[in-house]
């Protein structure tokens, strides 16, 4: 599976990572607790750990320390290449099925 | 010894690198009969306490604030909300014809939406630190006091504002502070209740007030610390390009109280005019 495809996958898998996506999106410069998050989209912090974990690893968002609680944020640097990325993939896609 | 020139360079590196305010230099609002009222703008480095009722036009101010700044002065700025829904602010914004995203893109403006619990807990500035650095911040907009209170013990909010504006003021920045006061008809004023008057160096009031069966906005300047101001309560207006600011309420008495009355003189012409009508 091509770096593009395992980005894609690891997006679009659940509907949790999707609502944060967009949270993040329309609210770029959101900073909270994972508990916080989850208020914002009407779930528990329980609910959205493991995606917020998975978007993490994927380095769409990023954790700071803030006294004794840890945020998450979106890291725009690294959310530009993954939208570039995607973007890339499905000009790339639409070619082959074109040809 | 330094020529003047130099000390000009020395202040101006001061003003950029560290924070320092220049001692009398004034922070424009861009809204011209605004800081017409402010004899040339708000001081640099003060903290603005903007205080008024729901839909009194507290937001559009503070946005038309902080834009002004960066279209017309070169100052980039940060807006600071507690609110869970903030991308409403950049729908709000793009009304008034305010491209609040484009103006991120071009790293000018950033929207920071946070709990008010991790602001207390930060100090502000492990939260901000990386926004300061990238943007260089010289304007922030807290939206808002009231919300912060919320978050803190009965009477803890005036120590806590305290802080929050003590150390905008280290980092050189004029903050503008939104306090929603839910009592801003009759004689008393909320905010002055909560003791925060005390804190901020200027406080704008905005206040709807209720003449001949239709709701205006007033605007009146309650303190302005070390300068002259505009005392007149002004009618304003929220038109398509933002806060627009008229004449005073010069033929009412009692605009504060919520229930204003024409002034003799006014009443005087009044009855003058009605009499000649009925001459003609």
């Amino acid at each position: 599976m091509s770096e593009a495809q395992q980005v894609i996958a690891t997006l679009l898998s659940s509907q949790v990572r999707g609502e944060l996506l967009v949270l993040f999106h329309r609210n770029s410069g959101l900073v909270d607790t994972v508990d916080g998050v989850a208020r914002r989209i009407g779930r528990t912090g329980f609910a959205i750990e493991n995606d917020v974990r998975d978007l993490v690893k994927l380095g769409v968002l990023k954790t700071k320390k803030i006294g004794s609680s840890e945020v998450i944020l979106l890291d725009r640097a690294r959310d530009r290449e993954v939208l570039e990325t995607v973007a890339n993939h499905i000009k790339s896609v639409n070619r082959s099925e074109q040809n | 010894m330094t020529s003047p020139a130099s000390r000009t360079r020395a202040s101006e590196f001061e003003h950029q690198f560290i924070g320092r305010t220049r001692e009398g230099a004034r922070v424009k609002t861009g809204i011209a009969e605004l800081d017409e009222m402010l004899r040339g703008g708000f001081m640099e480095g003060d903290a603005v306490l903007v205080a008024g009722s729901a839909g009194s036009g507290k937001t559009t101010l503070a946005l038309q604030y902080l834009v002004n700044g960066i279209v017309k002065f070169g100052e980039p700025g940060i807006y600071l909300t507690f609110e869970q829904m903030p991308d409403q602010i950049y729908r709000d914004a793009k009304n008034f014809g305010w491209d609040l995203r484009k103006m991120e893109e071009e790293n000018k403006f950033r929207l920071v939406c946070t709990s008010p619990d991790l602001l207390l807990e930060s100090q502000g500035e492990n939260l901000l630190d990386g926004v300061i650095d990238e943007l260089h911040p010289r304007r922030i907009v807290i939206d808002s006091l009231s919300h912060l209170e919320m978050f803190v013990a009965k009477g803890d909010l005036r120590k806590e504002a305290y802080r929050l504006v003590s150390f905008r003021k280290t980092k050189g920045m004029s903050s503008l502070l939104i306090w929603e006061a839910g009592q801003m008809s009759g004689n008393s004023f909320s905010v002055t209740e909560v003791g925060l008057s005390f804190l901020v160096d200027c406080i704008v009031a905005l206040k709807p007030v209720e003449i001949e069966s239709a709701v205006r906005k007033a605007l009146v300047i309650l303190k302005m610390r070390g300068s002259d101001h505009d005392k007149q309560l002004r009618q304003f207006e929220i038109t398509p390009a933002g806060i627009k600011i008229e004449s005073a309420f010069s033929n009412y008495e009692g605009v504060m109280t919520g229930s204003p009355r024409r002034v003799g003189s006014e009443k005087f012409m009044e009855m003058f005019r009605g009499a000649s009508e009925k001459h003609k």
